[in-house]
């Protein structure tokens, strides 16, 4: 059984049909992947997972349980865990304190104001595991304002993992990244793959094909291709053959 | 293939006036055309020869001043607005567009007699060289065509390449250019109006 499915998932915004039909299935330990031109309604889609939309019509499951219509915070307490296309730091937060905010914990520990966060020596070796993992502990005490782009894109997806996720939700981790940063970005995540389950929304078709398991494609709201990178690639005959040419 | 044809355009008219006293024509649309089978149909035209106004009426998104719009026998403006994307779908540029011109109360329509949509219509995708989705845009209309479908393709040439993405998918053409519509069953058909190859310019030998 798949650990996070969508069963035939609608969602308009006034005239505009964003999601028409969408069902999709993510296999524990796997990386998905979500690939579509731009403004074809992948980020509504992930919105829509993740709890920040209700659909219209139909269903989220998650381990087996529906999760549709539950509020974002409450999707996110059964593990499952989403970075933004925007960042989301607290700029003068050093990266340690940035993790260390995120962490289920501390998160719970009320009646403090959010700004001073108390953490005690267990909760800080956590966040520097949590750092180590994406390889920033050498950045523990820099603030996020201060890191270079690529280090606050490695920073949004620990805090992400901080709050122990059992499925990750990456949208567009690339943005804003240059070849070298990808290169990192995409090392990254083969490493964290081995401990979690990764869906990743992209633009960037190459990105994608050397990282994912499977594919789904996503246009005018509806899925109109899916498959392993290899089957993709042997459809993505533009490319290669060049428009208009059949192969 | 037996029953009525997918698409069946009777004595379609739109007309639009402006003045109120005395109303001048100021632009009119007619089309008349069957189309009985499956297929990818392209549709050129210059801008505001009237390619998205034909699009609104099939969809029915638009009232015609006259006419009827048949899809697989069904006359699409008596169809409940709910149901109307059961048989042609409107995509513009990503996304799909569901607007309805609403007149009668639905409880005087009828339901669709069809669960899927019929007639896909894509205005303008968006096709570019550089993200490599052209491919996955070509396949999805050749699977939608597979599936008994009908796309109808609404694009305005600015390059080679475009050009050639039609030739590659359509099995035949409308062109639209004033308000009226010519078919033609192939490319080369296409150019033996003059007024497509003066549209076209350059990208008539694409």
């Amino acid at each position: 059984m798949s650990l996070f499915t969508a069963e035939h998932l609608h969602k308009r915004f006034g005239d505009q049909v964003v999601l028409e039909d969408v069902s999709l299935a993510f296999e524990s330990g796997a990386v998905s992947g979500i690939m579509g031109p731009n403004g074809a309604g992948k980020s509504t889609c992930f919105n829509v997972l993740t709890g920040l939309h209700r659909p219209d019509r139909g269903r989220v499951t998650f381990d087996g349980e529906d999760i549709t219509g539950l509020a974002p915070d409450e999707i996110a307490r059964r593990g499952v865990s989403r970075s933004f296309q925007i960042m989301t730091l607290f700029d003068e937060f050093t990266a340690l304190e940035n993790i260390l905010v995120a962490l289920p914990e501390v998160r719970r520990g009320l009646g403090r104001p959010f700004w001073q966060p108390r953490a005690d020596a267990e909760a800080i070796e956590e966040a520097r595991e949590v750092l180590a993992q994406v390889g920033l502990e050498g950045r523990a005490g820099t603030p996020a304002a201060a890191l270079p782009y690529g280090e606050r894109r490695a920073l949004e997806i620990a805090v992400a993992l901080a709050a122990r996720p059992r499925i990750v939700f990456l949208d567009e981790p690339t943005q804003g990244l240059g070849t070298e940063g990808r290169a990192r970005l995409s090392a990254l995540i083969r490493e964290l793959r081995h401990r979690y389950t990764l869906v990743i929304i992209e633009h960037d078709m190459g990105f994608l094909f050397g990282l994912a398991d499977r594919i789904s494609v996503i246009h005018w709201g509806q899925v109109i291709a899916e498959g392993t990178p290899g089957a993709l690639r042997a459809k993505d005959r533009v490319r290669a053959a060049g428009p208009g040419r059949t192969p | 293939m037996t029953g009525p044809p997918i698409l069946d355009v009777r004595g379609l008219t739109k007309v639009y006036r402006r003045g109120w006293l005395s109303p001048q024509e100021t632009f009119r649309l007619e089309a008349e055309f069957t189309i009985a089978d499956p297929g990818v149909v392209g549709v050129l035209g210059p801008n505001g020869s009237g390619k998205t106004t034909l699009f609104e009426l099939i969809t029915g998104s638009n009232r015609p001043s006259a006419g009827q719009v048949l899809c697989c026998g069904q006359d699409v403006h008596r169809v409940k607005y709910r149901e109307r994307d059961r048989l042609a779908i409107h995509y513009h540029q990503s996304y799909q567009v569901r607007r309805f011109a609403k007149r009668l109360p639905s409880a005087c329509l009828q339901r669709a007699r069809s669960d899927f949509p019929m007639v896909h219509l894509f205005d303008e995708p968006q096709f570019s060289t550089q993200d490599g989705y052209i491919g996955f845009m070509l396949d999805f209309f050749r699977a939608l065509r597979a599936r008994g479908r009908l796309v109808i393709l609404c694009v305005h040439p600015n390059e080679a390449f475009q050009v050639r993405i039609l030739r590659e998918i359509c099995e035949g053409y409308i062109f639209v250019k004033d308000g009226r519509l010519r078919r033609a069953p192939s490319f080369e058909a296409l150019l033996e109006d003059p007024a497509a190859v003066a549209y076209l310019g350059a990208l008539a030998k694409a």
